[in-house]
């Protein structure tokens, strides 16, 4: 007997059951107060004009990094996944082994997180804008180069061949038979990867690469929250800016979400996409001049010192098998919180449309803060430990999943859910057989592909004291280790790549029984 | 194929013919690994002035301006004051020679010398000589002031707070002294102690009982309750450590280099010429809680390379 499908919805929210039952024992409630001040500061930001300048200053930076790092990735990423993609070897030279290791090549850049890219850099080459940028383009540009190479190679050849079968040269019938094709699907994903880019320019200040994540980090330290909130509202603006236009232009040019990249052949305002795409060189090439973007002083390397006296002794005896399982229970755990929680709040509040709108706020927020952030917050009231950074890593997640959730069950027909409304069941089931039985496939399926991203996500929420390889990675850094550090990020590559091999199986699997 | 499907077609191919040649602009030079020295257009004649944040952010920003402009009056060279987010930033910019001249604490400045051979050790406060960490409680946490160094003991099982991973008076020396009153920092609850990242957001933190104990530096927790930051109500001063060596300046090695013959001599005459009779040098003063600067030298810095190496900080 097989569950139906809105019920493998909620399994994941069977985590909540041991978080709950450990989260008495984890209050201290010692920083109430500064939990209150903080809530109380989101209606009374700080309005001095210095702080305001100073914060608006951090997010034109924030918003520069991102736009570059995004902009480079996708024009990167294209040209990488024309390189991986099997159809253009085969069609070129009849061979498809060259895309298969390349494709395995950059599963490597794209298995370290932007934040640890951009602290090995930092490293290398000094306090430079650049630094961010690349820092967001390397991991982004190979998981653009994974996702054009796997829309290339599903895309119908049929045209292809049959340029090929009328004597059409290979790059030609390439160009003719997939390039049309492919703009939607790439468009829309880059769409994503934009509001992805400025989560993460945000994430790499609050390690101090500069912008308004560096503003936030030091504001939240000090505990100015009036300050904090100041430059939390001006993101706020900035995120749902961003969201909205991005939403807008999907729905214009009648995209596919991002949950099933299916193809849905030429897109009918092919000539729009094409203008946005050109017209976003002038305009990332003005970015980067202002932003002070030097390409030529990324060249000036800097040796890493004491790289020779390699200690790998001292390496082997780090409690690795604690550091890994660790970060594997923290995964688990916010994995399971995340994709779980989502549907259960939507079906809690599906009642009363302004809880639901309440808990869209929620998301809003969640997704605001940085993970870093919120753990801070946390530890104003909860222990330090795994818990707590689950939390963290969770409530960020959720504020991503919700929205997607919430999307995705705005696009289906309503027929189904007024008919069983109508039938006379509770505005509860109704959700739960008419709309979220719909989705549940695909919305597991990318839960799968976002465990993989809090798989790398756990680097960020080291901040909470022993937990995983996050925070010994942060230790070893303050401590210029850098055996240690070469150890840690192998092993997290592995981890993550393993994690991306079962996390793909498991979304294929479910992709396929949708 | 209609028209407008046709120049769609044509479009979206000129683009992905195009893409190739616009990315290496953007691409371009990051992919080219140059072993060229740093420029000099980059570092001519504008001296970089950093410190490592222990401090709130406001009181960094009012101090080093007031030094920058100070040593740029006293020298006649441009100093310019760059913030850096946390200690081992600190350290990498002045490896990196991204920063000139560092108020580094003990452990960083150690950190800096050993990555950057030829930097040069030019001055401490009075007060480094023998400078001192406070253990601080939360009034609420039960933990009662002792005199002797076993008392830190009570600290097992209870929450904890250092200030940054790199700090010396805010970690690296209370490490060394918990370890010898018997307490491992998996001890503390949660099975970690936490790091607040500077001495003011520790005392903030204790103060509100997110953690039970912290240890700061003597000079910020004098500074906090003399300015009603810390209140002694909710926050108390348990026990303070023995002295060791703590804050310095340090400069690139190459300063004379860059700035002619004898500017790092100079240098260090000018901080070490600061006085309270002068009104802006007293502003200075105040704000480093010293009297005056005296010269340092990098052997004083003995014990705490052997300690930092002990707890696995230096290496």
């Amino acid at each position: 007997m097989r569950p139906a499908p809105p019920l493998l919805l909620l399994l994941p929210a069977l985590v909540l059951l041991p978080l709950l039952l450990a989260l008495p024992g984890l209050v201290h409630g010692g920083g109430w107060d500064l939990i209150a001040e903080f809530a109380g500061a989101a209606f009374t930001p700080s309005l001095d004009p210095v702080v305001l300048q100073s914060l608006l200053a951090g997010l034109w930076v924030t918003v520069a990094m991102a736009l570059l790092g995004w902009g480079t990735s996708l024009f990167g990423g294209l040209l990488l996944g024309l390189a991986s993609s099997r159809t253009v070897w085969r069609t070129l030279v009849g061979q498809e082994l060259p895309a298969a290791v390349i494709r395995r090549l950059l599963a490597v850049p794209r298995s370290i997180h932007e934040l640890l890219w951009g602290l090995l850099l930092l490293q290398l080459v000094g306090l430079q804008p650049a630094v961010a940028v690349l820092a967001i383009a390397i991991p982004y540009a190979a998981l653009v180069a994974r996702v054009v190479s796997d829309l290339l190679d599903a895309l119908p050849t049929a045209n292809l061949e049959a340029l090929r079968a009328s004597g059409a040269p290979a790059p030609a019938a390439l160009l003719t038979a997939l390039g049309p094709p492919l703009l939607p699907g790439v468009l829309s994903y880059g769409g994503y990867r934009l509001e992805c880019a400025l989560r993460s320019a945000t994430l790499l200040g609050v390690f101090g690469l500069g912008g308004l994540g560096t503003e936030l980090k030091l504001t939240l330290q000090s505990l100015e929250f009036h300050e904090l909130w100041s430059g939390l509202w001006f993101l706020l603006v900035v995120m749902l800016l961003l969201e909205a236009g991005v939403g807008l232009l999907r729905r214009r040019w009648t995209m596919p979400r991002r949950f099933a990249l299916h193809q849905a052949g030429v897109g009918r305002r092919g000539r729009e996409m094409l203008l946005a795409l050109l017209a976003l060189l002038p305009l990332l090439l003005a970015v980067g001049w202002a932003l002070g973007v030097d390409p030529v002083a990324l060249g000036h390397w800097q040796p890493l010192p004491g790289l020779g006296s390699g200690r790998w002794q001292a390496v082997l005896s780090l409690p690795w098998l604690q550091l890994v399982g660790g970060t594997l229970v923290l995964t688990a755990l916010a994995t399971g919180l995340a994709v779980g929680l989502a549907p259960l709040q939507l079906l809690l509040a599906a009642p009363w449309p302004w809880l639901r709108r309440l808990v869209a706020c929620g998301w809003v927020l969640a997704r605001l803060w940085p993970p870093p952030l919120t753990l801070l917050l946390l530890l104003f009231v909860l222990k330090p430990g795994l818990i707590t950074a689950a939390l963290a890593l969770g409530l960020h997640n959720l504020g991503i999943l919700g929205r997607l959730l919430r999307e995705s069950l705005d696009d289906q027909s309503p027929a189904v859910q007024e008919a069983l409304v109508a039938a006379g069941s509770g505005p509860r089931l109704a959700l739960f057989y008419g709309g979220l039985s719909g989705v549940a496939r695909s919305y597991l399926a990318y839960g799968a592909y976002r465990s993989d991203v809090m798989l790398r996500e756990t680097v960020v929420v080291g901040l909470a004291g022993a937990v995983g390889l996050g925070s010994q990675m942060l230790e070893s850094l303050s401590s210029f280790a850098w055996d240690q550090l070469a150890a840690l990020l192998v092993v997290y590559a592995l981890l993550t790549l393993v994690g991306e091999d079962l996390s793909d199986r498991l979304r294929r699997r479910l992709l396929r029984q949708a | 194929m209609t028209i407008r499907s046709r120049t769609t077609a044509v479009l979206a191919g000129l683009s992905l013919v195009l893409t190739p040649l616009l990315a290496p602009i953007i691409v371009g030079g990051t992919l080219r690994p140059q072993a060229v020295a740093a420029e000099p257009a980059r570092t001519a004649r504008v001296l970089r002035l950093g410190a490592i944040p222990d401090q709130k952010p406001e009181k960094l920003n009012r101090l080093y301006p007031l030094v920058a402009s100070e040593l740029s009056r006293q020298l006649g060279v441009t100093v310019k004051y760059v913030p850096v987010v946390d200690y081992t930033a600190a350290v990498t910019a002045f490896r990196t020679g991204d920063l000139d001249l560092v108020w580094f604490g003990g452990l960083t400045g150690v950190q800096a010398r050993l990555q950057k051979p030829g930097a040069r050790v030019l001055a401490q406060r009075d007060i480094d000589v023998a400078f001192h960490s406070i253990f601080i409680a939360n009034t609420g946490s039960g933990i009662k002031p002792f005199n002797q160094q076993k008392g830190l003991a009570q600290l097992k099982g209870k929450r904890f707070s250092f200030g940054s991973e790199s700090s010396t008076s805010g970690r690296l020396m209370p490490q060394y002294f918990l370890a010898q009153a018997g307490v491992k920092l998996s001890d503390f609850a949660g099975g970690a102690p936490g790091f607040s990242g500077s001495h003011d957001a520790t005392i903030a933190l204790v103060q509100s009982g997110t953690y039970d104990a912290g240890v700061v530096n003597e000079q910020v927790w004098r500074s906090s309750l003399h300015d009603g930051k810390a209140k002694r109500s909710k926050v108390v001063a348990i026990w303070k450590s023995p002295g060791y060596q703590d804050y310095h300046w340090i400069a690139q090695g190459d300063l004379d280099q860059r700035f002619g013959k004898g500017f790092t001599l100079k240098l260090q005459q000018a901080i070490l010429s600061w006085r309270p009779s002068d009104p802006q040098q007293k502003q200075i003063l105040a704000l480093f809680s010293a009297q005056q600067f005296t010269a340092a030298d990098a052997a004083a810095y003995a014990k705490i390379e052997q300690v930092g190496r002990q707890i696995g900080k230096i290496r």
